[in-house]
């Protein structure tokens, strides 16, 4: 039990406890410009749901949602697959693979932001090359193509973590059971349909949730990207101007109470679809 | 296997290649555009060596005088050696702190019983899915408080209190797999509980502990929020708050920009090369295996 103590103190302190007063606070008025806390129950809760700002950062949110969701499995799978498959030099590959998600996110956003610069990005220069545009494009000034390539920053990050998620599944599956497929007559594709996915689906809805907790999430690439752009910004991106620029601390923390509700029921739904599984597999 | 992956060894090759590509290519592109001379990043046509190398940006960062577009400028030196040391020191103690309490604690939770284990364990581990931002107003109130804002012992504790519950995770999963017929061996030579936690235990799990704390020095290292909030003068100010502070002043030094973000990149680089096992292995154990 004293082993566990430090746990205890330092999560109490600087979790829990900040966590209760978070809640609390949320029901109040706290605000620096305003005397009084005074008690308004669901008042900010009730605001939230009317605000402009928030409704669009919800879409933006639930934008970058879908696309990460999708890309990173589709992309995860086919690099776990590719993984598995590779006999030479498969170390080498996973450390390349594992790379992006290791660097400080900050620094991911920037070496994109260069990419996508309009007068001298990379990005400009190849789909001139490529022939797919006339002249540079200011990316940013259009919506879903910022959407599309924050997004993208946020994929190349995370896509790793699905990756290893789903190779350490795919490790478990024996061979023999490929024989078995091979011998009935399955070509790869049929295979991979009946016999692998039915024996990931456990890691693949540990690399769903992560993938969806992980951009509900996401601040750091919209941030650096594109700043405080009611286009792109994001939940915690409102948050933040919420509660740090336009200092209305408590309206901040009822939307981040809101966020953190999300993530749990998201963390929740998947725990109990696994003790299922676990259950009556 | 051999025989599912006949339809073609090129197509694989294929396969291999875009996702070196993709992995790969954007760092390749920052490194190259580090050693680019300004004149060369601004042309339209595309270079994937760089014209003209140059090491100018790194002595601009390096150097004891910095210049832009050929004027001489204060040096960013001591801004950046001193964001160094607090991403240095900030990572590094959050690494020791977390991995020491997690190694003692998950042990308790693996092999003790005490009332209310599993509940607390869950409510620690449920912890990783609440937003830094839910809880960044009162804890800078309660930092504020005690005197710890801008402080490496109050980013540290923010950041132990953050990566805790998975280095925690990660090693309660490891010692659950290990057989308690060691440690009971080590009882009846009449070692007790914490020596054979340290001399017996700890030894065994290693791999866990390395895994635990590359992945805690990573998370740490890259932090962007919490250092954005807590840290605002450079008596702490991370690399990460400093390097994205280059883009919004007025000029923007591209070469300078790729060449700091290059170096921040290097210890997580190393890391990856080096000891990706354990970190492949802790991802994996993490996930929830």
């Amino acid at each position: 039990m004293a082993l566990a103590l430090p746990i205890i103190v330092t999560m109490g302190a600087l979790v829990f406890y900040p966590l209760a007063v978070t809640l609390w606070d949320s029901l109040h008025r706290v605000d620096p410009m305003r005397p009084g806390t005074p008690f308004i129950g669901l008042r900010h809760y009730i605001d939230l749901v009317a605000d402009e700002n928030v409704r669009q950062a919800t879409w933006n949110t639930l934008v970058y949602v879908a696309i990460a969701v999708l890309l990173e499995t589709v992309g995860g799978v086919a690099a776990a697959l590719l993984l598995s498959s590779v006999k030479h030099g498969r170390k080498w590959l996973l450390a390349a693979v594992v790379l992006p998600w290791a660097l400080p996110p900050v620094v991911n956003a920037l070496v994109w932001l260069w990419i996508y610069n309009p007068s001298y990005g990379v990005l400009n220069a190849l789909a001139r090359t490529a022939g797919l545009i006339a002249d540079n494009q200011v990316w940013f000034n259009d919506r879903p193509a910022a959407l599309v390539l924050i997004a993208l920053v946020h994929v190349w990050r995370m896509l790793p973590l699905t990756a290893v998620i789903v190779l350490a599944a795919l490790q478990s599956v024996p061979g023999e059971l490929y024989e078995a497929a091979w011998i009935d007559g399955a070509g790869p594709v049929r295979s991979f349909f009946s016999v692998t996915l039915p024996l990931i689906s456990g890691g693949l809805a540990i690399a769903l949730t992560q993938s969806t907790v992980f951009a509900f999430n996401l601040f750091d690439e919209a941030w650096i990207l594109n700043g405080t752009s009611r286009d792109t910004r994001t939940l915690l991106v409102q948050v933040y101007m919420s509660a740090f620029q336009n200092l209305h601390f408590s309206y901040g923390m009822a939307l981040s109470a809101l966020v953190m509700f999300v993530s749990l029921a998201v963390s929740l739904f998947y725990i109990l679809r696994i003790q299922r599984t676990t259950e009556f597999g | 296997m051999r025989r599912f992956a006949h339809p073609a060894w090129w197509l694989r090759l294929v396969g291999v290649a875009l996702l070196l590509l993709w992995s790969l290519g954007p760092i390749y592109w920052a490194v190259v555009s580090s050693f680019t001379l300004p004149t060369d990043l601004t042309v339209r046509e595309l270079h994937l060596l760089p014209p003209h190398p140059t090491l100018m940006h790194y002595q601009n960062l390096l150097g004891a005088v910095s210049s832009f577009q050929g004027v001489v400028t204060q040096s960013v030196w001591p801004l950046f050696s001193r964001a160094l040391l607090n991403s240095t020191v900030t990572a590094l103690a959050s690494t020791v702190v977390t991995v020491a309490i997690a190694a003692l604690g998950g042990y308790a939770f693996a092999r003790m019983r005490f009332p209310g284990r599993r509940a607390l364990f869950g409510l620690v581990i449920a912890t990783m899915a609440i937003p830094a931002y839910t809880v960044m107003i009162p804890l800078y109130r309660l930092l504020v408080a005690l005197r710890l804002v801008d402080t490496y012992v109050g980013i540290t504790l923010i950041y132990v209190s953050a990566f805790l519950p998975l280095a925690l995770w990660l090693m309660r999963s490891i010692y659950e797999t290990m057989p308690r017929s060691l440690e009971e061996a080590a009882w009846l030579d009449g070692a007790g509980r914490l020596h054979t936690l340290l001399r017996v235990v700890l030894p065994i799990a290693s791999p866990g502990l390395i895994a635990a704390a590359i992945l805690t020095f990573l998370s740490a290292w890259g932090q962007f929020m919490v250092p954005l909030v807590f840290s605002p003068t450079l008596r702490t100010k991370p690399l990460t708050v400093l390097i994205p502070e280059f883009v919004t002043k007025n000029y923007v030094d591209y070469g300078l920009m790729n060449a700091a973000g290059v170096l921040a990149i290097l210890p997580p680089l190393l890391l990856v090369a080096f000891l990706n096992r354990y970190l492949v292995s802790g991802l994996m154990a993490g996930a929830g295996k």
